[in-house]
């Protein structure tokens, strides 16, 4: 037993030293700094101010926050809609007992393995362009030149294109979790639906639909996670700094703390944690709500 | 289940033509991928003025391979290229040496504290990074290394490790949970430490496991964007995801479209060959292990 305990400790240990410094140390240190005015990152504790809540006050009353706030729950939203649908459907046509199942499965899902730098360039440099864009060439093949006529990358157009480049990346990691959920269910349900009467789209609303109850939960909070952390693809798209039609909490936060600052007043790295409190206490409201809403429990399959 | 039954099946015109929408759905689907990568592909051989006058797909000053030898020479390609496999490489390594005993150890042994170990692994898992940049920052830059190549190097290396320790245990942990304890009882039997049993008998087993999760890490690795953004501090050290960026906001002003699309290319490959060989292990990674929780 006692040789146990030196082995528990030696193999937990580096483990754990990462944890600590990475993680625990981290979180711990932005909670203190969301509650004081620090003028620099960098600057010793002695040299902050307390202000309480001062800086979360502050925040909600910059506006530019409160933008970035509003396209950051836009984005979680809508986009959130259009993924999780469009992945549902997908999931039930791959389990429907298509031919080339692995195949297809795997083209959808092969852009999350790319680096998002290069699927957004692609994006805006290709599909976007208002020269030899895609969209443009597509369009006008088909006659809808109105559409075509869109520039895309334009500041009334920008957040849509953005949008809807992101959730294209993002369908298949959220199809792969909902078609093995549905592949989870025994066919038995399915044979005895089908011998009672019951319909493809029944099957699917009666069925399949409950059964999935909690794939749901998983994909929910997996896609509020991924959102909290919006960063890299508002990069790409805005044009200016503080580019107020994609700005997110993380590009502000980013500007606030490590930015040229021509369009932030003054630096404060409290308020820069604070952004981070606020996103972490939505990811934690959106993880109980689900949880409560979602009861998957009282069904065993 | 369902796959083999499908594969086996006989051609069927009735049964087909029903899921005929599916097929058109999904085709559609690809096709638009297809057509994205199909044409960057493409335009990395043409050149800018084809591009522009529309004819990256015809080809009519012939095939550039010139594109990528300029890309990777005087574009910089070459040195993030070769940062990004050496932090991916050394970080999956490492990540294997200090994850997977830590896995086998919680997996295996009951103590105090093992099951709030595993609940804060998980929850750290949705942690975005803005709850951790801002004290890693002060307490990097606190320590003055950030000047020094190697040091720098080293400290990337580092939080490239750290952010994927949770997940990287989880992962494994499912993995040695699911492997029989047989094996270490008849290892005890025959008078081999358990630490000697970890290294010889489990680790070796959990091969699999640890293929799959390091393809992941790699991925993640090479991907990565946000932390190296803040603390990668030159351009000598800079991983392909910050210094293609930075690379397509000049290329705005040199106005090289056929070089920007191939450094987009060489960017996007290695992870996309990985892919192509390996997407069967990924998927079931991905729906089998690392979601428990």
């Amino acid at each position: 037993m006692k040789k146990n305990k030196t082995m528990i400790v030696c193999f937990l240990l580096p483990a754990l030293v990462f944890f600590i410094l990475i993680f625990l140390y981290p979180i711990c240190r932005t909670i203190l700094m969301s509650f004081f005015k620090i003028e620099g990152v960098t600057d010793a504790v002695s040299k902050w101010s307390f202000v309480g809540l001062g800086n979360f006050n502050k925040l909600f009353h910059t506006s530019l926050f409160v933008t970035s706030l509003w396209n950051i729950f836009r984005i979680w939203f809508i986009g959130g809609l259009a993924v999780m649908a469009l992945a549902l459907l997908f999931a039930v046509i791959l389990t429907s007992g298509i031919r080339f199942k692995s195949f297809f499965r795997a083209a959808i899902y092969m852009p999350n393995v790319v680096s998002a730098v290069a699927l957004a360039t692609m994006w805006l440099q290709y599909v976007y362009n208002p020269r030899f864009g895609l969209f443009k060439s597509f369009f006008e093949t088909i006659h809808l030149d109105k559409l075509a006529a869109i520039q895309w990358t334009d500041n009334e157009h920008k957040f849509w294109a953005l949008l809807i480049a992101y959730c294209f990346g993002m369908v298949g990691y959220h199809m792969l979790i909902f078609a093995s959920g549905i592949e989870r269910i025994s066919s038995e349900y399915f044979e005895a639906a089908t011998l009672d009467g019951a319909g493809k789209v029944k099957q699917f609303l009666h069925v399949t639909l409950p059964l999935i109850k909690g794939v749901f939960k998983t994909n929910i909070t997996m896609w509020s996670v991924t959102s909290a952390g919006f960063f890299v693809w508002s990069q790409l798209f805005s044009t200016v700094t503080a580019d107020t039609k994609t700005i997110t909490p993380m590009v502000y936060m980013y500007m606030q703390v490590f930015g040229a600052g021509n369009s932030v007043t003054e630096h404060n790295a409290g308020m820069g944690a604070a952004v981070g409190i606020i996103l972490s206490l939505c990811v934690v409201l959106v993880f109980t709500l689900c949880n409560q809403l979602i009861r998957d429990d009282d069904l065993e399959f | 289940m369902s796959r083999r039954k499908s594969e086996m099946r006989k051609f069927n015109w009735k049964h087909e033509l029903k899921l005929a929408p599916g097929y058109l759905i999904l085709s559609i689907w690809i096709l638009f991928t297809f057509v994205l990568l199909g044409w960057v592909f493409a335009a990395s051989l043409s050149t800018t003025k084809d591009i522009f006058s529309g004819n990256a797909l015809k080809f009519p000053t012939g095939i550039h391979f010139e594109n990528y030898i300029k890309a990777w020479t005087s574009q910089n390609v070459s040195v993030i290229f070769g940062n990004s496999l050496f932090y991916s490489v050394v970080a999956c390594l490492a990540l294997i040496l200090v994850c997977a005993p830590a896995a086998y150890v919680l997996s295996r042994f009951k103590f105090i504290a093992n099951r709030f170990i595993q609940t804060s692994f998980v929850s750290a898992m949705g942690v975005p990074a803005v709850m951790i940049v801002l004290p890693l920052f002060s307490l990097i830059a606190g320590m003055n290394i950030l000047n020094n190549v190697m040091a720098n190097r080293f400290t990337l290396i580092f939080l490239y490790i750290g952010i994927n320790v949770p997940y990287t245990t989880i992962f494994l942990l499912s993995f040695f949970s699911n492997l029989s304890s047989a094996y270490e009882q008849a290892a005890a039997i025959d008078g081999c430490s358990p630490m000697k049993t970890f290294w010889l008998i489990m680790f070796p087993m959990a091969q699999p496991g640890i293929i799959t999760v390091s393809i992941f890490n790699f991925i993640n690795v090479w991907n990565e964007y946000f932390m190296s953004l803040i603390f990668a501090n030159s351009d000598r050290l800079r991983p392909v995801a910050v210094g293609l960026y930075s690379m397509i906001n000049a290329m705005k002003y040199t106005g090289d479209w056929a070089g920007m699309f191939a450094s987009v290319v060489i960017v996007f490959l290695p992870t996309f060959i990985l892919y192509l060989f390996l997407s069967e292990r990924i998927i079931a990674g991905i729906t089998g292990g690392g979601l428990k929780g």
